[in-house]
């Protein structure tokens, strides 16, 4: 991905690989001028949001204080589903070998989307998670973070590597990968067994992306069971730590047994 | 060369600015749908386009069966305020509440009587909602519990908050969980002193349940209580006349940890609180409902100091009896509520703008009974149906069973459109949801403005 530049007081490189990078070009999105001054005003925001993701405080969106790990228990929702996937080599990749033998964290998401609350966000909580993993080796060995694309016409392995780059660019943290489908009719499996409801917009160049999605996440157990599922409301990346340790505890209980 | 502090704190400021980014650009999302659906739902993008009605069926009325009938709410449409669709269920299982699933792609609808669910198909046609799975199994899936009295969209699930038990068919119940797919997933059993699980207040909790509310940005699940499936079965003049059997009816909210499923603190609230309806502003923590028995609004917030309390703060009518408040419909910019009455059949409207001093500002005879109201996120269009249970609608020329559409103008409601469910062999018509051609297409939108 090609940084845009002029985007005032912000540093290139990391606009250059900003999730939101896409909001800078194209038909029937904000001007570049409009958004730089958006980028150039986030400045106070990136501060306030550094040391967010550092101590994951409570914040008005999410305005409580989560319970212990440990404390409380995560049923089966159902079994992981499997499917053929590309990883960002192209090479085929079975969604099976992603939900196995670490706790998952599975987003579905497409590098298009723009709409606030969604990809961005949900790809930004795997971020918090994925830095908290690299200063805490029990994550970094035993939670892997995916990304599953679910615009495998437009995402596709090169375009998730490009995507991906940035954003997991701390190599000391835990698994994170990004997967694509070979095509549309390979991928609904997938959306079928995960209940991601996927359509298209009337208006291909809506602002907020081409494509009507709900925000799905899965926590997955090294068996690959689903132990939870999040949208937008309950994506509080401090819930999904505390989930993913309560998970390490029952482990750890089971194994004492 | 970049240090790996600075890669890290690059890496950082890229997923800094991702969440910046969307709080900045966290701007007012179009809202449309029902002001009681659950925050995790998708949502209608404009007007409602049918009103969905659960309905009970009645012996020799037409086929005599529960049935989801849709009705045509597009303005300007031919069929406008007319029945365009009906889905018989098998039997008659005491048609009572039902929700979406998150994605809105299905309509799951409950039976009290003998605890079976109704999965529809409403995204394939959704003037045609089709049934795709019956759930006849509640009671042996979730461990004994009884009496499901609707879904609550939850993601990826449903909160399916209960009535009963099928061991000795009281009070006592619990909140169930199923996935989307129809699979069981888990069951919470409401408080009681002897499993209390650390709730504070739990000497008061009497273990009963009606409706289950979620605000998320407090992780705040709030449940109320109504009775068992002995007492909601029976004649309603012989339950009043038993003096035994009334005092089996709940008197308790219980506020949970939504996240970890727990019970913290049980309220005291006598007379049978009913409904739950979160206010829907940022700052705005706390919930309405109405005591069904001593005909009172309460109100559930969060003081100074971060607790949760509960206190009545209105009467509605005459608090001696014979009103009977039922469902209430919060606006959604939360300064009107709207509160229904089985026993004299009126609406009357409250101004909650000070939430903790409501003032009844109208009243409105809607029928000789009345129930359910659903009011669209606009406020300009409320919905009206008449019947409570079975064995509780009123008897005679006083059994009036309709469906009522009304405009209102922040003043007055104004009728639009009434269908007569007897005259058309329809039944008893209860809980309405509103449907859409664009259903389960919107983006999930937190309850935030």
């Amino acid at each position: 991905m090609k940084n845009a530049g002029g985007t005032g007081s912000v540093p290139a490189q990391i606009l250059g690989r900003h999730p939101f990078d896409r909001l800078r070009a194209g038909s029937g999105r904000p001007s570049k001028s409009v958004t730089a001054g958006l980028i150039a005003g986030l400045v106070p925001f990136l501060i306030t949001t550094i040391a967010f993701a550092s101590n994951l405080a409570r914040d008005g969106d999410h305005d409580y204080d989560p319970p212990a790990p440990g404390s409380y228990t995560l049923p089966v929702v159902k079994d992981a589903g499997d499917g053929a996937l590309l990883d960002t080599d192209g090479k085929r990749i079975n969604l099976r070998d992603l939900t196995r033998g670490r706790i998952t964290v599975l987003s579905f998401i497409y590098t298009r989307c723009a709409a606030p609350k969604a990809c961005p966000y949900a790809t930004g909580v795997l971020g918090q998670l994925h830095s908290l993993s690299a200063e805490d080796r029990a994550l970094a060995i035993n939670m892997r973070l995916v990304s599953i694309s679910f615009d495998p016409e437009h995402d596709t392995p090169q375009r998730l590597a490009d995507y991906s780059e940035g954003i997991r660019e701390d190599k000391s943290g835990c698994e994170w990968r990004f997967v694509t489908a070979k095509s549309a009719a390979e991928l609904q499996p997938v959306l079928e067994a995960y209940g991601q409801a996927v359509d298209k917009r009337p208006n291909p160049a809506d602002p907020q992306g081409p494509l009507y999605h709900i925000l799905r996440v899965f926590l997955i157990d090294r068996e690959g069971r689903v132990r939870n599922i999040y949208s937008s409301g309950t994506l509080d990346p401090r819930l999904v730590l505390a989930d993913v340790k309560t998970l390490l505890l029952e482990e750890s209980r089971v194994s004492k047994q | 060369m970049k240090t790996k502090s600075q890669t890290v704190i690059v890496s950082r400021l890229i997923l800094a600015g991702a969440f910046a980014l969307t709080l900045a650009l966290n701007l007012r999302v179009a809202r449309a749908d029902e002001t009681c659906s659950s925050p995790y739902m998708a949502r209608i993008e404009g007007q409602e386009e049918f009103v969905y009605v659960w309905t009970l069926g009645v012996e020799g009325l037409g086929d005599g069966a529960d049935k989801l009938v849709t009705v045509d709410a597009k303005p300007g449409s031919p069929t406008y305020g007319k029945v365009i669709n009906t889905t018989s269920v098998e039997g008659r299982n005491e048609a009572h509440h039902g929700g979406f699933t998150d994605d809105r792609r299905q309509l799951w609808l409950a039976g009290l009587e003998n605890s079976r669910i109704f999965i529809f198909d409403v995204q394939s046609d959704p003037a045609k909602p089709k049934l795709i799975k019956t759930i006849d199994n509640f009671a042996e899936a979730t461990g004994g519990v009884a009496g499901p009295h609707g879904a609550y969209a939850l993601p990826g699930r449903v909160l399916i908050p209960c009535l009963s038990n099928a061991k000795d068919k009281g009070g006592r119940t619990a909140l169930v969980e199923y996935g989307n797919d129809g699979n069981y997933i888990a069951t919470h059993w409401l408080p009681t002193p002897a499993d209390a699980r650390g709730a504070a207040g739990a000497e008061f909790a009497d273990g009963y349940g009606y409706d289950a509310r979620v605000l998320p940005r407090k992780n705040a699940l709030l449940t109320s209580s109504f009775t068992g499936w002995k007492n909601y079965t029976r004649d309603f003049a012989s339950l009043t006349a038993d003096a035994e059997a009334m005092k089996h009816f709940g008197s308790t909210m219980v506020m949970w940890d939504f996240h970890a499923r727990q019970p913290k603190k049980v309220f005291q609230v006598p007379g049978a609180p009913l409904e739950i309806r979160w206010a829907w502003g940022d700052k705005h923590n706390y919930a309405f409902t109405a005591t069904a028995l001593t005909s009172k609004l309460w109100l559930v917030y969060e003081d100074e100091k971060g607790d949760w309390q509960a206190k009545d703060v209105a009467p509605v009518g005459d608090v001696k009896g014979g009103v009977l408040p039922v469902d209430i419909s919060i606006s959604s910019d939360d300064n009107r509520l709207f509160v229904d009455s089985f026993g004299d059949g009126k609406c009357r409207v409250f101004d909650i703008s000070d939430p903790q001093k409501p003032k009844q500002i109208y009243e409105k005879q809607i029928g000789k009974q009345l129930n359910m109201v659903s009011q669209s996120w606009d406020g300009k269009r409320l919905y009206f149906t008449s019947s409570v249970l079975a064995r509780w609608d009123k008897q005679g020329a006083d059994n009036e069973q309709f469906l009522r559409a009304y405009n209102w103008d922040g003043n007055e409601l104004k009728p639009a459109f009434d269908l007569d469910f007897t005259a058309l062999k329809l039944g008893r018509p209860h809980h309405m949801l509103f449907g859409a051609t664009k259903m389960g297409k919107a983006p999930t939108v937190v309850a935030s403005k």
